[in-house]
């Protein structure tokens, strides 16, 4: 059974003819061209901000008094041993993996559904509408319409307990054994939909004739979906797992909204935790330590990422 | 092979250069908070949320009177989401961009004093020659006013009247034991139905304020001592209890641990509660979205030897200074006609509150009944709110709601819980 | 032999189908829900037992929402710093993808993993320092300040996408048109962009979705109504006391027509028809 790869990409191969010294520091500044706008627009607007945050975290009292004292290294120690933080890296991490998971799987079969061509192209449109939908939405309303139907008087209840799958009302969001699923399901449905459509896109752009050659090695489809499918799919579905961490593990409202971080801490998460150090507790030195963590934590996946971009 | 690279790069350079520039050009800042020179006209700058809570347009009517009576002074109503309310003032404050005249809740007071948000209303009213005995109460931060409270809005019990008959309770309860018998009552009427209604989430702890703090206020009680935490006093302890007691007997209605004020209100309306405390503030919007619910209200059930004066939770529309603003002077002229007598009257009667003027008669006359009842509660008893004026008050209300959930779901002992909740608040109230 | 390859194609369309009902059920009820609620008397919102249908049905909301001048101007506002975001950020994503993309130069890996792990910084964090800046810069309360921010937050993902994009598309296409004596500019606009359009519509519509819901930076870095945008519009209606959940409801779904509609125009672009055989050695 022969394996089907992606026809091999040709390297580079920069026609060498006799420059100039002007073009070939030319051509050395093009790539940095290239990027210029969004360097400036990241340096100014994202690094500046980013180093003050930086600056925080080594302080005390900071913002809420108008001086403030050098700390060191004292607020890492105190979010660091912090058990509200710690609790809150353990949900984050189930809440994003899972979510992660999810989104991908979602996404794919959606996708793939959608791309079908089994199915007329009115049909599809249709379908692809409905699959949208939850993308459409500001995170607040979602929240607050998700809670609506997760009251224990709600709506989910009360179909569950017609169809009898449930004997009494289930408090979803108030008993700390449902609250962290039914929060990761809220975000699932509310975020399924990006990888959804990046897949469909990158579905598009698989040429159709190595499924056709598939077709003449006699592959089935599950084979057609392993070694076509994915290889090809394989850049955007990392890109977009990447993503996918990182904007999770930064979810706020929604989980604010639906259930603050409770019950019992059950739906703590990093970026509740960091809310409150903030603007309950108005310790913004530790609030920004803890912003530190996570943003060594991802570029730590950041750099994961541009090693395996590297390696195509 | 020649490659044309610089004109590439140029061309790029130009575009987005040429964009950027057309965008701040083409799309001008709207002037925020004109602040003229002296003796020009001033435009102040109100953030509140208390447009949004009253009939339409009654509010922007009351400061267009304000600028009729003080022609040199415009007021621009900024109004911004309720829950955002606050993490926005200490934003503005840190840039030192806050409004000339602020909306604040009593709970805030400490935090912005101490960051230097706020102006010392007491050397303004020093200034303006202001006479304060007419104010019903200030709140203070180091013995010096920042806050005035501008309408008192009183939490009250509130009790289902069809529901308590169909549970045969023939009267209002007056007394723990009372409560407690009515809410049992209430709740093996049937139907799902609950007897009372206790919000704890902690996004916006102030279940702990309203619905759990007041049971001790109610006999006297308090949960500081010298200005210092007192958790593990037995009045405190009884209130613990009790609240257990009322939990383990089922007639909590499901999802206290995550429930909002807001979802409170909307099972009393529904009529899937039978009694809970509730600003009064809310009795319109009972009756306009249930027009035939029977309900009454009621001052809170008391310890059952308790004679005293009966605490009533309450929170306020209160108003501030920022301390950023170059017209502190024209602002106090706002607070001062938010607080004068007829205008005050007038505020409190729309919005169904209490007046901040001692001296202002809300006109009852055109409300609902209920409203005389509360009045004559409110003058019975005494208002209680020992959470204004401290520091970082909704960590506390957290922390202690966050020891209340583990009592409640058995993970914890009455004991246990108390000590750690006052050694939480210990580190906050120096 | 022929029925049997028939029976298995109408097996298996049935099975998609079937699945693609189930996947909209789940996609679907809940915005069905929030259109259920926008009809309802808000005394009736939380009703028990739930119907789809309730007695007070009524438009109301939608009516209140529509003839109120605060909150069609919130829409505007929307609708010119998304489209504005969206243009931008699709330009600048498409350089910065192409030099990722194919060309190898000095602190790439650094640049790529700063641009990536920038996002990463939890927004509740950056509001104060940023804030700050914005007002240093003269942007506060204006369109430019709300549509460069936005493109700060969506330019990472669009820059991750547009170079994934652009991977997927063999470097054989710039060299037919470099051996045709084109710049690398050339290549990019006449080439790779075409063939890419697919990527780069999905990631145009997901900045445009992220510009039209984002909050936190809209409340923060607008002062006054004029320039405040549809999710304040929608929170502005949970009041301290109680919701307005028809209002809030119906906001949702008239701010999610015209985007549906844009979705829809656009859509086109992911059916097929564009890859077999475009891509030839």
């Amino acid at each position: 059974m022969t394996s089907l790869t992606a026809p091999e990409k040709a390297p580079p191969a920069e026609p060498e003819t006799p420059q100039s010294k002007r073009s070939t520091v030319a051509r050395r500044l093009t790539p940095f061209g290239y990027l210029s706008p969004t360097v400036l627009l990241i340096v100014v607007l994202m690094v500046v901000p980013i180093i003050m945050v930086i600056g925080y975290s080594f302080r005390d009292n900071v913002i809420v008094q108008p001086e403030s004292e050098f700390a060191g290294l004292a607020n890492y120690a105190k979010v660091l041993s912090d058990p509200d933080f710690l609790a809150g890296l353990k949900n984050t991490a189930i809440f994003i993996t899972v979510s992660m998971v999810a989104h991908l799987v979602l996404g794919l079969a959606f996708a793939m559904m959608l791309n079908t061509k089994l199915l007329g192209g009115v049909t599809k449109a249709l379908f692809r509408i409905v699959y949208i939908l939850p993308w459409l939405f500001t995170i607040a309303v979602i929240a607050v319409i998700w809670r609506l139907m997760l009251d224990p008087a709600g709506v989910l209840n009360y179909v569950l307990q017609t169809l009898g799958l449930i004997q009494q009302g289930v408090d979803w969001l108030g008993d700390p054994g449902t609250a962290l699923w039914v929060v990761t399901f809220a975000n699932v449905w509310s975020g399924y939909p990006f990888f959804m459509i990046s897949l469909l896109a990158g579905l598009q752009g698989i040429p159709g004739d190595l499924y056709e050659a598939a077709d003449v090695d006699g592959a089935s489809p599950i084979q057609k979906f392993r070694h076509v499918t994915l290889p090809q799919l394989r850049p955007v579905i990392i890109s977009m797992a990447v993503l996918d961490l990182i904007w999770t593990s930064q979810q706020f409202a929604l989980i604010w909204m639906m259930t603050g971080g409770g019950p019992l801490n059950a739906t703590e998460v990093l970026s509740t935790f960091t809310y409150k150090q903030a603007f309950s507790e108005y310790e913004f030195a530790t609030a920004s330590a803890a912003a530190v963590v996570v943003l060594l934590l991802t570029m730590i996946l950041a750099f994961f990422y541009v090693r395996q971009q590297r390696e195509r | 092979m020649a490659v044309r690279v610089s004109g590439g790069m140029r061309l790029i350079g130009a575009v987005t250069a040429a964009a950027l520039v057309a965008f701040v050009g083409a799309c001008g800042s709207d002037d925020s908070g004109d602040t003229a020179s002296s003796g020009g006209p001033v435009e102040l700058e109100f953030a509140q949320w208390w447009g949004a809570e009253l009939p339409s347009g009654s509010f922007d009517k009351i400061i267009a009177d304000f600028t009729t009576a003080n022609p040199n002074i415009k007021v621009k109503l900024l109004s911004a989401p309720y829950a955002s309310t606050k993490q926005q003032l200490v934003t503005g404050a840190a840039s030192k961009t806050l409004p000339d005249v602020v909306g604040l809740d009593g709970a805030w007071v400490n935090d912005f004093a101490k960051q230097g948000a706020i102006a010392d209303l007491s050397k303004l009213m020093e200034d303006a020659k202001y006479d304060p005995s007419e104010l019903a109460s200030q709140v203070q931060y180091k013995d010096k006013t920042y806050m005035i409270p501008v309408v008192n809005f009183v939490y009250p019990l509130f009790v289902n009247q069809d529901l308590s008959t169909k549970a045969g309770v023939s009267k209002v309860p007056s007394t723990r034991t009372e409560f407690a018998d009515a809410a049992k009552k209430i709740s093996a009427s049937g139907g799902n139905v609950k007897g009372w209604a206790l919000p704890l989430d902690t996004a916006v702890p102030n279940g702990i304020q309203n619905d759990v703090m007041s049971w001790l206020w109610a006999s006297g009680g308090s949960m500081l001592k010298d200005g210092k935490p007192n958790l593990q006093s037995p009045e405190v302890k009884s209130v613990v209890e009790y609240v257990k007691s009322l939990n383990d007997a089922g007639v909590v209605a499901p999802g206290a641990l995550t429930m909002k004020e807001q979802d409170k209100v909307e099972k009393f309306t529904t009529g899937q509660v039978g009694m809970m405390i509730d600003s009064l503030a809310h009795i319109n919007l009972i009756k306009k979205n249930a027009p035939d619910l029977k309900f009454t209200v009621a001052a809170l059930p008391a310890e059952d030897s308790y004679t005293g004066k009966r605490g009533l939770p309450y929170a306020s529309w209160g108003i501030g200074v920022s301390n950023s603003t170059e017209h502190k002077a024209e602002s106090f002229k706002l607070v001062q006609y938010l607080m004068s007598k007829e205008v005050n009257a007038q505020l409190s009667t729309i919005a169904n509150g209490f007046p901040g003027n001692k001296t202002a008669q809300p006109d009852l006359s055109k409300s609902d009944p209920l409203f005389k009842t509360a009045f004559d509660i409110y003058q019975q008893g005494t208002p209680a709110n020992e959470f204004t004026g401290l520091p970082k008050s909704e960590d506390l209300m957290r922390s202690f709601d966050e020891q209340l959930q583990l009592v409640l779901t058995n993970k914890s002992s009455v004991d246990d819980a108390l000590a750690k909740a006052q050694e939480s608040w210990s580190s906050v109230i120096e | 032999m022929a029925t049997t390859v028939k029976t298995r194609r109408t097996l298996a369309k049935a099975g998609v189908l079937t699945g693609l009902i189930i996947g909209a059920l789940f996609a679907g009820l809940p915005v069905l829900w929030m259109l259920s609620t926008s009809f309802k008397g808000n005394g009736e919102v939380f009703q028990t037992p739930p119907r789809l249908i309730t007695k007070g049905f009524s438009f109301d909301a939608y009516l209140e929402i529509l003839g109120n001048g605060a909150q069609l101007r919130f829409f505007l506002n929307s609708y010119i710093v998304a489209l504005s975001v969206t243009a931008l950020t699709l330009l600048v994503a498409i350089l910065a993808g192409y030099a990722f993309s194919r060309f190898r130069f000095p602190f790439q890996k650094t640049i790529n993993a700063v641009i990536v792990s920038v996002q990463a910084v939890p927004p509740i964090t950056l509001v104060i320092p940023y804030f700050g800046l914005v007002v240093a810069l003269g942007l506060y309360n204006t369109y430019p300040g709300l549509i460069v921010t936005h493109m700060v937050f969506t330019l990472p993902y669009a820059i991750i996408m547009t170079t994934a994009y652009l991977n997927t598309l063999p470097k054989e296409l710039d060299e037919s048109v470099k051996v045709d004596g084109g710049s690398s500019w050339t290549a990019l606009w006449r080439i790779l962009v075409p063939i890419s359009v697919p990527g780069l519509v999905a990631v145009g519509v997901y900045t445009f979705m992220i510009s039209w819901n984002e909050y936190l930076f809209a409340l923060t870095l607008t002062r006054t109504d004029d320039m405040r945008t549809v999710p304040i519009g929608i929170q502005l209606l949970m009041g301290q006391h109680s919701y307005e959940w028809n209002q809030m409801m119906a906001m949702s779904i008239l701010g999610s027509i015209p985007v549906l509609v844009l979705f829809l125009l656009f859509q086109r672009r992911f059916i097929g028809g564009l890859t077999s055989g475009a891509v030839k050695a």
